[in-house]
């Protein structure tokens, strides 16, 4: 159970100042606490002895109040002390979750999905925020308004009474502990119940069409209540035991009171102890009844603060694939490209992806690669950006293995466009200035032009300034696809990829943004691949790809020549421009 | 916006939502008045047991008067009430739970059930992820409320509990404590207001948080590939720190306005009691010493209560802002189209009239113009037309997902609206482009929910659609459960189980909306095969991709932009050499390249 505080070690460390304060004051608390029954007690037996007169009771209550307020302060101070470093503790670990998910790669991703790793930044680091704070204040509590009272129980009152009354007490710390774990297990359940009815509800509204095709609405309605009864009735079980354990610590409590009485009753009969002996003491049992309550809870805290923390831990410890290589190049790209694999498998795949590819692209020309979906394309790109390492073959930039640059230097060089794009919820100024944020609002507009969404950003309510995403205006894919193109001509990348960036764009407008592109990147690399046979026609060498491999090579007219694939793809396409022709 | 949401819950409308959640918890008034009766029981205990130690210091121990048997008889008093006391907190917290429990199952159920009535419309409209909110997180934070409401009264109750004890031990003692609730009810006044504030802050800051994190998450690649790592994580730390600060002023507080505040007012009450008692003393009044230690003790369970009554006050408002959208849903309007309850006609020979039908889903813009069409009893008609042609929008309005209302449809000489809902779903067998397979065996599936249908019967409907072969080389045949949606199968299989829960239910009207368009290869000519056997004797409207499929339909009608503008059978069509013509064509070339 204690190692959970050694996992956590380090913090302390570094947080010392602020842990020794807070636990001195909990400390200091914890005395000025026990002292109040004994002034009060005092005061009885002044009363019983007829003693009492003003200045004694002045002296007395002026204590309670000087202690009452020195306990606010002391109170407020611990309060901030713990729970400020428990969000620090946090707050740190969640920064280092960042920062390490920056430099985590594809492969990691593709292991991980997003809600996992949302989990462990949120339930996990909760989990640990609570070991840091209440875990803390728990512990030294009961250590020491337990150790205290009961150290006062023995000196100031009677070790006999004592040891009598607090019998019952290890019972309370068995119970309360066994119950907690008991609850515990009951309540996941409960969480499995909930779950259970969560996933009836997401299955039920994504499939509420074929629900009411078949008319099934009160069928599926039967049975979301059936879920709805087992959370019902799993929660019913945790309540059953919940509800117990508070009841069952006060009754155990009720027994030291009754051994209190009995005993204590007699002591002050035998005039062993004074009646505000007595009254004190019983003050003091109903002073041991929290700390020992709270022990039950730290062991579970510390148990599920100590999972949490493993988990972050083993997170943390993975290693991306992806590394740079001591003494990389740290120059810009430049040159040729050379692309040869024998061939690529996707890690925790069978089947290799890619195999036998491989071309020569010279300094400032245009590939243009087609081929069905799922043909490697994208694959293709994927190693070219260093997505994935471990294939046979090489990839060289300028006669230099692109492996042997650094991670900056390639991935400044080469820059791509997917055909689904990931847009920030930010302004589209932002979005398109993402990779060079100093660029001027004329340098962001030239490349808007360049992409062909300037006018479209114009009619926008707030023009540049106008926000994507959930709470902002919801754009067209056709548009994101050409404000992602702006925001990679943004970067000035050596070479550009546009992986079926324009599928979305009606041939015209894509057209009119190619030549653009070509005019501007004139002794720049760039690749494309396109469903329209009329968007790569004019590259300069063009690859048909096929499960991939490579199944036809050359230019448009070469390709045409070979009738096969692509001469079909394009006389297809030629028609279906007939059609539209006709309004179709 | 965290005074928007602040202001739009006025207490009138805090009110309204409370009077609802009282509804859904009406049929569990008994539970509730029982606990409530525990409630009161074990507060009253809590407040006497004091008195009981205070007598028995009175009468017999500061007279020198207790014999062992006196305290005994005290002892056992005193434990039995102790006894009673933990049995009715257990019955309180049980039953109030239970109650608060089942209160959510009503909402729950409630909720479902009126998102099940809404109409296509609501769905097509709201995310999927929102509506699964509605109905599972957001009533679990009406329980956090009812916990609340538990909290609160217990408070209430141990207060008055107290207050009547002391009042019955002492009147003027007893007027001390009270004169402390004023200035209480202003404290809690400021605490909810502020927290109120602070509390939405906190709330929001860590939206934003976690709204930053899931898509710096999602955007990781983007981050990565444009470099900007180091902006994002200045920008992650910048929000985190916010959030850290907003922590840190909520602990600020509630260390400043709860417990430690009411410590201090306790001390306070104390003192004045004990400065009372000195007064008296030597005012030669005679004082009880265990009045003294009642008073003593009253002090500290009187503010105790108190204490937890506002430390739940910041959670009031999550229940209220959750109860609200509860509260929406549950009013909202977009109901599913009604059919004319009296009429209830029903489908016999599966005879589709459509005459001059326009439709619009938003009222502006027209999908539908103009749209006549016959199909008669077990005739086939196929629809085709690029893709926003308007061939679903049709289906939509025939299986009564959206209302319509320019133009007439019949089904065997009765208007659509006339017929009921479920008789005319049950006589229309839709399938649609993406079959959705459910959590469950492969028999349930084609089951779908309705027992009624024998394990024959289906095994017979799915060989009837040629479904039979693939389930049957399955492990566990019909009982192969079905996960993720049917990940497991291929896309032509989950359409061929599709098909086998269509045919189980023998419709008189067949539907197809694309049902073929995601097959593959390996099943196609089996889903070919099966959709012969379901055509025969059926009327059947098909939208098709692949024109190859319905060259044998009776009637071919041509869509474009919401109009008909080719009508005839494939021949007929061919021979015009014009849009079904040159669409065929491309077609042949869609084959040979694989692409659609």
């Amino acid at each position: 159970m204690f190692d959970t505080f050694k996992k956590y070690g380090w913090f302390f460390k570094l947080r010392w100042k602020s842990y020794t304060f807070g636990v001195v004051a909990l400390i200091i608390c914890a005395i000025l606490q026990v002292l109040n029954p004994i002034i009060i007690g005092n005061i009885i037996d002044h009363f019983i002895a007829g003693t009492l007169n003003w200045k004694i009771l002045l002296f007395f209550v002026s204590l309670i109040l000087v202690f009452s307020l020195v306990m606010y302060a002391l109170r407020y101070g611990w309060r901030m002390a713990l729970f400020g470093n428990s969000t620090l503790i946090e707050s740190l670990l969640r920064n280092r979750l960042f920062t390490f998910f920056t430099r985590m790669d594809a492969e990691f991703y593709q292991k991980y999905r997003t809600g996992d790793l949302m989990a462990h930044a949120t339930n996990d680091l909760a989990a640990i925020r609570f070991v840091a704070a209440d875990g803390v204040l728990t512990l030294t509590d009961a250590l020491s308004l337990g150790g205290i009272t009961l150290f006062s129980m023995f000196v100031f009152i009677d070790w006999k009474l004592t040891l009598f009354s607090i019998l019952p007490l290890p019972i309370l710390v068995i119970v309360s502990t066994y119950l907690g774990k008991m609850i515990h297990a009951r309540y996941r359940g409960a969480l499995q119940a909930f779950s259970s009815m969560n996933n009836h509800v997401q299955e039920s509204v994504t499939g509420m069409k074929v629900l009411k095709t078949f008319g099934e609405e009160k069928e599926d309605f039967v049975a979301f209540k059936e879920e709805t009864k087992k959370v019902v009735d799993k929660n019913q079980r945790v309540y059953k035991l919940k509800a117990a354990l508070s009841p069952s610590i006060e009754m155990i409590m009720g027994l030291t009171y009754v051994i209190a009485l009995l005993v204590g009753g007699n002591f002050v009969q035998t005039g062993r102890i004074s009646i505000g002996d007595l009254v004190a003491f019983i003050s003091y049992i109903g002073m041991m009844q929290w700390p020992l309550l709270a022990v039950g809870g730290l062991i579970n805290t510390l148990e599920r603060g100590s999972a949490a923390y493993d988990r972050v831990e083993d997170l943390l410890a993975y290693t991306p694939s992806i590394v740079e290589t001591t003494n990389a190049y740290d120059q810009s790209l430049d040159g040729d490209i050379d692309f040869a694999i024998q061939s690529f498998t996707y890690p925790d795949d069978r089947h290799p992806a890619l195999t036998d590819i491989s071309f020569q692209l010279e300094k400032g020309k245009m590939l243009g690669v087609v081929g069905r979906t799922g043909s490697g394309k994208s694959t293709l790109y994927k190693l070219l950006l260093r997505d994935y390492d471990q294939y046979e073959g090489n990839i060289l930039y300028n006669g230099i293995n692109i492996k042997d640059y650094t991670l900056e230097s390639l991935k400044k060089g080469i820059a791509i466009v997917p055909q689904e794009n990931f847009l920030f919820s930010t302004t589209i100024r932002e979005n398109i200035r993402f990779g060079n944020p100093t660029l001027s609002q004329k340098e962001v507009e030239k490349y808007a032009i360049l992409a062909n969404i300037h006018e479209d950003i114009l009619e926008f309510p707030e023009g540049y300034d106008t926000k994507v995403g959930e709470r902002g205006v919801s754009l067209s894919g056709g548009q994101k696809q050409r404000i992602a193109i702006a925001r990679a001509l943004a970067v000035e990348p050596e070479c550009l990829i546009l992986d079926d960036s324009l599928s979305a764009v009606d041939a015209q407008t894509e057209e009119t943004i190619l030549s653009l592109l070509k005019q501007e990147r004139k002794n720049k690399t760039t690749i494309i691949s396109a469903h329209r046979i009329s968007s790569i026609m004019h590259a300069d060498e063009i690859i048909v790809m096929e499960k991939g491999k490579m199944s036809e090579r050359g230019t448009h007219q070469q390709l045409i020549g070979i009738n096969g694939w692509y001469n079909d793809m394009y006389q297809k396409q030629q028609l279906e421009k007939k059609l539209d022709g006709e309004g179709m | 916006m965290a005074k928007k949401q602040q202001k739009a819950f006025s207490t009138k409308e805090s009110g309204q939502v409370l009077l609802t959640l009282m509804r859904f918890a009406k049929p569990h008034k008994f539970l509730f008045i029982v606990s409530f009766i525990f409630l009161a029981l074990s507060s009253s205990v809590a407040a006497y047991l004091p008195i009981i130690i205070q007598r028995y210091i009175d009468t017999y121990l500061s007279k020198g008067t207790a014999t062992m048997e006196i305290t005994i008889r005290v002892v056992i008093f005193y434990g039995v009430l102790t006894l009673v006391k933990a049995a009715s907190s257990y019955g309180k917290d049980f039953l109030f739970n239970t109650a608060s429990e089942r209160t959510v199952g009503n909402i729950r159920n409630s909720l479902y059930e009126k998102v099940g009535s809404l109409g296509m419309r609501y769905f097509d409209q709201t995310p999927a992820g929102t509506v699964v909110s509605r109905v599972t997180n957001d009533t679990e934070t009406i329980k956090e409320f009812w916990t609340v409401f538990l909290n609160i009264s217990n408070g209430l109750f141990s207060v008055i509990a107290i207050t009547v004890a002391m009042f019955a031990l002492n009147w003027r003692m007893a007027l001390v404590f009270l004169l402390f609730i004023p200035f209480i009810i202003w404290m809690a006044g400021v605490y909810r207001k502020k927290s109120t504030l602070v509390y939405s802050q906190m709330r929001l800051v860590l939206g934003q948080l976690n709204a930053s994190l899931s898509e710096s998450i999602s955007g990781m690649s983007i981050i990565q590939k444009y470099h900007q790592e180091k902006n994002f994580i200045a920008e992650f730390d910048e929000i985190n720190q916010e959030y850290v600060a907003s922590r840190r002023s909520m602990y600020s507080m509630n260390a400043l306005l709860l417990a430690p505040a009411i410590h201090v007012i306790e001390a306070v009450a104390l003192v004045i009691v004990l400065l009372i008692f000195g007064y008296q003393d030597f005012n030669s009044n005679a004082v009880d010493i265990g009045l003294v230690y009642a008073f003593t003790a009253y002090s500290r369970s009187f503010f105790q209560p108190i204490s937890q009554m506002m430390n739940s006050l910041s959670s009031l408002q999550d229940g209220i802002v959750a109860g609200h959208r509860v509260q929406e849903l549950l009013e909202s309007d977009e109901l599913a189209p009604q059919s004319i309850q009296e009429k209830n006609e029903w489908i016999t020979d599966g005879h589709i009239q459509v005459k001059n039908l326009s439709f619009s889903y938003d009222g502006k813009k027209q999908v539908l113009r103009n749209i006549s069409f016959e199909v008669k009893p077990g005739q086939t008609v196929a629809l085709v037309g690029q893709t926003g042609s308007g061939k679903s929008s049709i289906i939509n309005v025939l299986m009564r997902f959206y209302e319509y209302n320019q133009g007439e449809i019949t089904i065997d000489g009765h208007s659509l609206k006339d017929l009921s809902i479920e008789g005319l779903r049950s006589e229309m067998g839709l399938v649609l482009q993406d079959s959705f397979l459910f959590y469950g065996t492969i028999a349930d599936n084609i089951r779908m929910y309705d027992a009624s249908y024998t394990d024959e019967e289906v095994k017979h409907a799915a060989e009837f659609v040629y479904a039979d072969d693939f389930i049957s080389e399955m492990e566990e045949g019909y009982a192969s459960k079905v996960i993720e949606r049917g990940a497991s199968l291929s896309a032509g299989e989950k359409q061929l189980v599709s098909f086998a829960r269509t045919i189980l239910r023998s419709p008189r009207i067949l539907i197809l909306d694309e049902a073929t368009a995601n097959i593959d290869t390996e099943t196609e000519g089996k889903i070919q095969k099966g959709l012969a056997n379901m055509r025969k004797n059926r009327t059947s409207l098909i939208i098709a991709h692949r024109l190859s499929t319905i060259k044998d339909a009776d009637k071919i009608l041509v869509l474009n932009n919401g109009e008909i503008v080719e009508q005839g059978s494939h021949d007929e069509l061919i021979d015009k050499k014009g849009a079904y013509f040159d669409m065929y064509e491309l077609q042949t070339y869609q084959e040979k390249t694989g692409d659609f």
